[in-house]
């Protein structure tokens, strides 16, 4: 850990009765970085960001922002959500009702005893950045989704908090608008130097806004690591699974040279991969492979099998094609309409993960 | 969690206002005389007094005949009157919804007043009728009268919750049935009936439970012929020996809770399994009324008939008689119509004060109490420790003592403390009484106002840096505006309504209207008590009708 590190989570847990949410996570995000917290719902991501944020009340582990303790179970420190300094964007935006966007942002300042002309000066500025200065004596019923969402942001940066914390921040906004906010949101992040852990259930959302993934399962750290060594090395089934849209075969395990393993699969095919379990050689284990890894090729060739055909559906970029191998149902991308019939699907052994 | 002083404060003084009042009671009760007295000792002998008392069984009797039978007949008029307001095409559905809550609002001491001067012997209604058909057939003084009309006036309270019920059921639950092949009223009888069930079973024993503290209307109704109930019975001992006989009443009042404080509990378990029932409702789509045919109108003569019989009869009777100098058969009424009542009453200093200090009651004390209210339900928002859930049975608490004997422990407490004496006789007796009795019910206002407010609304207020207090007071409490208005609207007519509290408290200085008609009914003076009657019920009208100029929801 080097003194860049700005928020520092160590072996927290967390417990709703006797259900454990949060069983020991440890985490740390670095000056002007993005970190997700990617999940299921269920997997503690929520819990943890506001354990963070001083909302939920761990029994165990700590919690450190720029080197001051906020949370330790074992000295007895618990600072209060309020005394964190931590900007937080809810799901929801949460903004007040019967508040101006004006006075919503202003009102962190006033907390703070800020001089009214300061005040003034400082929202006008935060709402400037924000482009949203024409709106500041609107209430929030009367702005759009994408506006009360930037007007919650700068409600939790005026006060220049260390940490900004997302929750969900683009589940709200509709499907069309999601993308454009993303890149709008990482823009905003990296242009301004936040350090941001950022809540999201949507893996190409983490993967896009975020310099380093957490992937949550069960109340523990499955894995992290950037999105690319996230996406294309995955160490787990869960990981792989979650992270990417796949085809996945069962089978039992047919031979083993070194971190490559042959899986025979229950649909008849026959593959390579790259060994990701322990199992020996007769035990069952699960081939996963990318949809966009399989190539569709009209003749037979190394790694190929035969497959049946059945479909092509057009997704406006791309087809994609739906096969019968035995009891599965496999995809595959490409470019132009296929129709119907035999042909043959090409795995490459160092796409294809044996867990 | 580290606990605030005002928190400590709030909730000490809250368990302080219930359990001492309470308390003084149960103490009170195995005392052998009253508790100022120095030769009082620990002794049974009250309990032993009222059980040797036949009139203390034939009041026990009468109770639960009264309660029973006013279950019997408010429970189902209630629920199919909901199921027809809410599911049916009724004709003018919206339009009836006010006047069916208004038996609620109206004093039952004005209203059986009101039926006195109506169907009693030569009251208005009865001379018309015995001047039509010859004779009349009905005895508004018999015990079968007066379980009818408590159960005619507790129908609204059925209504309210089974409709509340009814609307909450999920539409798509029933048109599953439909779809299934059910006709309607398999519908009804299958799945939206039983799905209501325990918002009727816990009407049910809510209306069980109000039988056993109901006092104006066996007070007013009951006495010519003789019928006590429980608590007429206690308040009938204040003069039987002669000397305080506080003790006894005390007794009483300890038996009364003994059975209603058990039905407070079971009520609170019900109104959770009701709960429980609700939150399993589906999409609350716009659904089609069920259509009646001809039969709409026969449901609605009927509905007005019993708005008829409730509320116009009673309404119309005391109306007319402030305006009638005397009544009886051959009387004509154009000969006997006078002012000179409400001349008497605006003639008269303790009446004036009896009306002003009702008003002030209602508004400031009614203020003060949704205040006072607001500050329990802060304390305990969004704080799911212990002291929330102690205080949430010190609320309930209250519920199970009848106003007339919580105004007896009140009146008890402030000759008891010494430094309480002095303010005795000030209208803050009154009031503590007043906000101590309604305590459960402002604070489900509260706490219903409090529920809307979305927790991230507050959560964004800590973690922007105000404290537990501040969030109250800059985001909670102006995000409840309208319901502290509604609350407040809805606590005065409650205050105005109120009578058998203000009994005990009753002195030169403390003159409530309710308690007034209640004293001056027992002197005889039917003049002034119309007149006052009249004047209460313009009080709650008024409340009412700004209640609803707000758009208040006059339920939950």
């Amino acid at each position: 850990m080097t003194d860049k590190t700005i928020l520092t989570v160590d072996n927290l847990a967390l417990s709703y009765g006797s259900n454990p949410i949060l069983k020991g996570v440890s985490m740390h995000l670095r000056r002007g970085e993005v970190v997700s917290l990617l999940g299921p719902s269920g997997s503690g991501k929520t819990t943890l960001l506001r354990a963070v944020a001083g909302l939920e009340q761990p029994h165990t582990g700590s919690v450190t922002i720029a080197g001051r303790a906020i949370y330790d179970a074992a000295a007895n420190v618990d600072i209060p959500a309020e005394k964190r300094e931590l900007g937080l964007v809810f799901q929801s935006y949460a903004l007040w009702p019967h508040k101006t966007v004006f006075d919503n942002v202003a009102y962190p300042l006033l907390l703070r005893k800020v001089a009214q002309n300061e005040i003034a000066q400082r929202v006008h500025k935060a709402l400037k950045n924000l482009g949203l200065d024409h709106l500041a004596e609107r209430y929030p019923h009367q702005l759009s989704g994408g506006q009360q969402q930037r007007v919650s942001i700068a409600r939790a940066l005026v006060y220049n908090p260390p940490v900004i914390l997302l929750d969900e921040p683009l589940s709200n906004l509709d499907a069309k608008m999601r993308e454009e906010a993303r890149a709008w949101l990482r823009n905003l992040i990296v242009e301004m130097q936040l350090s941001a852990l950022v809540v999201t259930h949507d893996q190409s959302e983490a993967m896009a806004m975020s310099d380093r993934i957490l992937l949550l399962n069960g109340g523990v750290i499955e894995q992290q690591g950037t999105p690319t060594e996230m996406y294309g090395q995955p160490q787990t089934y869960f990981v792989a699974d979650f992270m990417g849209s796949n085809n996945v075969m069962q089978g039992r395990i047919a031979d083993i040279r070194g971190g490559m393993a042959r899986i025979d699969l229950d649909n008849g095919l026959s593959v390579w991969g790259l060994r990701r379990t322990n199992a020996a050689i007769g035990q069952g284990a699960l081939a996963v492979v990318r949809v966009e890894q399989v190539q569709l090729a009209d003749t037979p060739g190394e790694n190929r099998t035969e497959v049946e055909l059945s479909t092509s559906m057009f997704l406006g970029d791309r087809y994609e094609y739906v096969f019968h191998a035995g009891k599965d149902l496999l995809r595959a991308w490409g470019k132009r309409h296929e129709d119907a019939g035999k042909r043959w699907l090409e795995f490459p052994p160092e796409a294809v993960w044996v867990f | 969690m580290l606990q605030t002083l005002p928190r400590r404060v709030v909730v000490a003084l809250l368990a302080l206002s219930v359990f001492f009042p309470i308390g003084l009671v149960l103490y009170q009760s195995v005392l052998s005389g009253p508790f100022f007295m120095p030769a009082t000792t620990l002794s049974l002998e009250s309990f032993v007094f009222i059980f040797e008392d036949p009139d203390f069984w034939s009041a026990t009797k009468n109770t639960f005949a009264i309660a029973i039978g006013m279950s019997l007949i408010a429970i189902p008029l209630g629920a199919i009157l909901a199921f027809i307001m809410v599911r049916t095409d009724l004709p003018g559905r919206r339009w009836l919804e006010t006047p069916i809550m208004i038996p609620i609002f109206v004093s039952p001491v004005v209203l059986a007043f009101g039926y006195v001067v109506s169907l009693g012997p030569v009251g208005f209604f009865s001379v018309w009728f015995q001047e039509l058909f010859g004779s009349v057939p009905w005895n508004i003084y018999s015990l079968a009268s007066i379980i009818v009309i408590a159960g005619l006036t507790h129908v609204p309270h059925v209504y309210l919750y089974s409709s509340s019920a009814l609307r909450n059921l999920g539409s798509d639950v029933e048109e599953a049935a439909r779809l299934s092949g059910a006709s309607p009223f398999r519908v009804a009888r299958d799945v939206s009936l039983p799905m209501v069930s325990p918002a009727l079973l816990y009407v049910g024993v809510l209306v069980f439970f109000l039988g056993f503290e109901i006092f104006g209307l066996p007070l007013v109704l009951g006495d010519p012929e003789g019928h006590l109930v429980l608590t007429t019975y206690l308040y009938k001992l204040t003069n039987k020996l002669g000397t305080p006989s506080y003790h006894l009443m005390a007794a009483v009042a300890t038996c009364i809770i003994a059975v209603t404080f058990p039905l407070v509990l079971l009520q609170r378990a019900l109104l959770k399994t009701a709960q429980r029932f609700v939150a399993m409702k589906g999409k609350s789509a716009r659904q089609r009324p069920l259509a009646l045919g001809v039969w709409r109108w026969v449901a609605f003569a009927l509905i007005l008939g019993w708005l008829f019989v409730t509320v116009i009869v009673p309404v119309s009777g005391i109306a007319l008689r402030s305006v009638v100098s005397s009544w009886g058969q051959g009387v004509k009424l154009l000969d006997v119509l006078t002012l000179d009542h409400f001349h008497a009453v605006f003639e008269e200093a303790t009446m004036i004060r009896a009306i002003v200090n009702s008003i002030l009651i209602g508004t400031l004390g009614g203020a003060l109490a949704v205040g006072g209210y607001l500050a329990i339900g802060l304390v305990t928002h969004r704080k799911n420790d212990g002291i929330t859930r102690f205080v949430d049975y010190v609320i309930l608490t209250p519920r199970a003592v009848p106003g007339l004997m919580a105004g007896l422990a009140v009146f008890w407490v402030f000759l008891f403390v010494p430094f309480l004496a002095p303010l005795r006789s000030t209208l803050f007796s009154v009031w503590f009484a007043y906000a101590v009795v309604w305590l459960a019910y402002g604070m489900r206002l509260i706490q219903s106002a409090l529920m809307q407010v979305g927790p991230e609304l507050e959560e964004a207020g800590r973690l922007v840096g105000a404290s537990r207090a501040r969030v109250s007071r800059d985001i909670t409490v102006p995000l409840i505006r309208n319901g502290l208005l509604g609350a407040w609207l809805l606590v005065f007519m409650i205050f105005e309504r109120e009578y058998s509290t203000g009994v005990y408290l009753l002195s030169p200085g403390t003159e409530v209207i309710g308690a007034q008609i209640v004293s001056l009914w027992a002197s005889g003076a039917v003049d002034v008590v119309a007149a006052l009657s009249l004047i209460n019920m313009a009080l709650v009208g008024i409340g009412l009708a700004v209640a609803l100029r707000f758009g208040v929801k006059l339920h939950d």
